[in-house]
């Protein structure tokens, strides 16, 4: 729309001055200078009747690469995590979110499992994404690109992209959503700070939150702050609702440090040797270079 | 020049297959085996690493093992590199057995005949 926009100008500009000037190198160079200012401020008008509410220099510099900050081994929520040490996926690692009688009842039963290794990581596969909103514990690295119309939060461990429009828009009506890893995510900056909801995503389909196992319905919802603090982390402060599985908001918060400049991101192919395929019950095997099973004992029954 | 040690105490808090991609609790990390090793093949792959070597068994047989790292890029970005393993090359390497008598680990670290050291060797 805004490309359309500019060539009219510029059209009607032309015409409006003749094939004279065309002849005229220095009229040309005032058409260019005229055209420069028309095409800021075509912009500027494009960008508020959009309503994108921030020009790129206004943007905060999360340039580079980053990397989570807090630990246990990728815990969700590692406020409440016990013991405060404790790593996703050891037997007796759990947090305490609010969650409702049901969902803890769930969870209590997939902590069971942890504790006998076998619950299945749905990344583990190689076959799909961590989706919102573990993606912001995963391990590897990050980037997040800022432009005023959009977000865009990439892991390098999946990969995952999760794409914020800051460009005035609303979530779609529901007859046009479908659960999905990401969701949809609509937001707007409010001075150096990102403020966005995730709604419509997969939930405990096709996703878990960390290796304790812990899921969200498809109903969940997350409101999400993204800011730099003085100490220059990143800072992400959830506020996840969900009528099935929680009793109240569950507030989360977490950090990205900056690393040092030069640090590069690579691709993650996690199916290009993934020679740890995952048995139905669970366990998680080891295979040969040549494809072949190398467990001596598969669920719990000794190979000779 | 194979002889197995298991260390007992000091190495246990070592990260194994911190970041993995998978459930690390096959492998055992009560034991450390310290292992002169012939390297056979490094497969330089996601989403995780393995360096492919050759032990002599208790019954003095050789014995090819696979040791299972973190992923290429964490392990880049630490001064990794696609050929840090060579084959042919003879290192001493640490690594957490797998439980189940497997002959495979988790890697732990590993020194070079120069004297150079990757991952976690104290």
């Amino acid at each position: 729309m805004l490309s359309r926009t500019a060539a009219d100008a510029l059209r009607a500009l032309i015409e409006r001055r003749g094939s004279s000037t065309i002849n005229d190198p220095f009229g040309m160079l005032r058409i260019g200078l005229m055209m420069k200012t028309r095409l800021i401020s075509i912009y500027l008008l494009a960008a508020s009747l959009s309503g994108i509410s921030v020009q790129a220099d206004e943007l905060p510099d999360w340039s580079g690469v980053w990397q989570r900050f807090e630990g246990n081994g990728g815990i969700f929520d590692p406020a409440t995590v016990e013991p405060a040490d404790g790593r996703a996926g050891s037997p007796g690692v759990r947090q305490y979110p609010p969650l409702t009688r049901a969902w803890e009842d769930k969870y209590a039963a997939t902590l069971e499992l942890v504790a006998q290794d076998r619950v299945p990581d749905p990344i583990s596969i190689c076959g799909t994404p961590a989706g919102y909103p573990r993606m912001l514990a995963l391990p590897d690295v990050y980037e997040f690109i800022v432009r005023p119309e959009q977000t865009w939060i990439i892991t390098e461990n999946g990969p995952n992209i999760l794409r914020i429009h800051t460009d005035g828009t609303e979530h779609p009506p529901p007859e046009e959503l479908w659960p999905t890893f990401t969701g949809n995510s609509k937001g707007r900056w409010v001075g150096q700070t990102l403020e966005f909801t995730t709604i419509s995503m997969i939930g405990e389909a096709h996703t878990i939150l960390d290796r304790s196992g812990l899921t969200l319905s498809d109903q969940a919802t997350v409101a999400t702050r993204m800011y730099l603090t003085d100490e220059g982390l990143l800072r992400a402060e959830l506020v996840i609702e969900d009528p099935l599985a929680l009793a109240e908001p569950w507030h989360v918060t977490r950090h990205f440090r900056r690393l040092p400049e030069g640090t590069r991101a690579y691709d993650y192919a996690c199916a290009e040797n993934n020679r740890n395929p995952i048995t139905s019950s669970g366990q998680t095997l080891t295979l040969d270079t040549d494809g072949n099973v190398i467990d001596k004992v598969i669920d719990g029954e000794v190979i000779e | 020049m194979n002889k197995v040690r298991v260390f007992c105490c000091v190495l246990l808090a070592l990260p194994v297959l911190a970041v993995a991609h998978h459930s690390s609790a096959m492998f055992d990390k009560e034991q450390v085996r310290d292992e002169m090793a012939t390297v056979r093949e490094f497969q330089w792959t996601n989403p995780h690493v393995w360096i492919q070597v050759t032990l002599e068994s208790a019954a003095g047989e050789q014995e090819e093992w696979s040791i299972e790292g973190l992923g290429p890029n964490s392990l880049f970005r630490n001064g990794w590199r696609p050929n840090s393993f060579k084959p042919g090359e003879i290192v001493q390497i640490r690594f957490n057995p797998m439980r189940d008598g497997t002959n495979a680990g988790g890697f732990i670290g590993a020194k070079f005949a120069d004297g150079k050291t990757l991952g976690n060797w104290q």
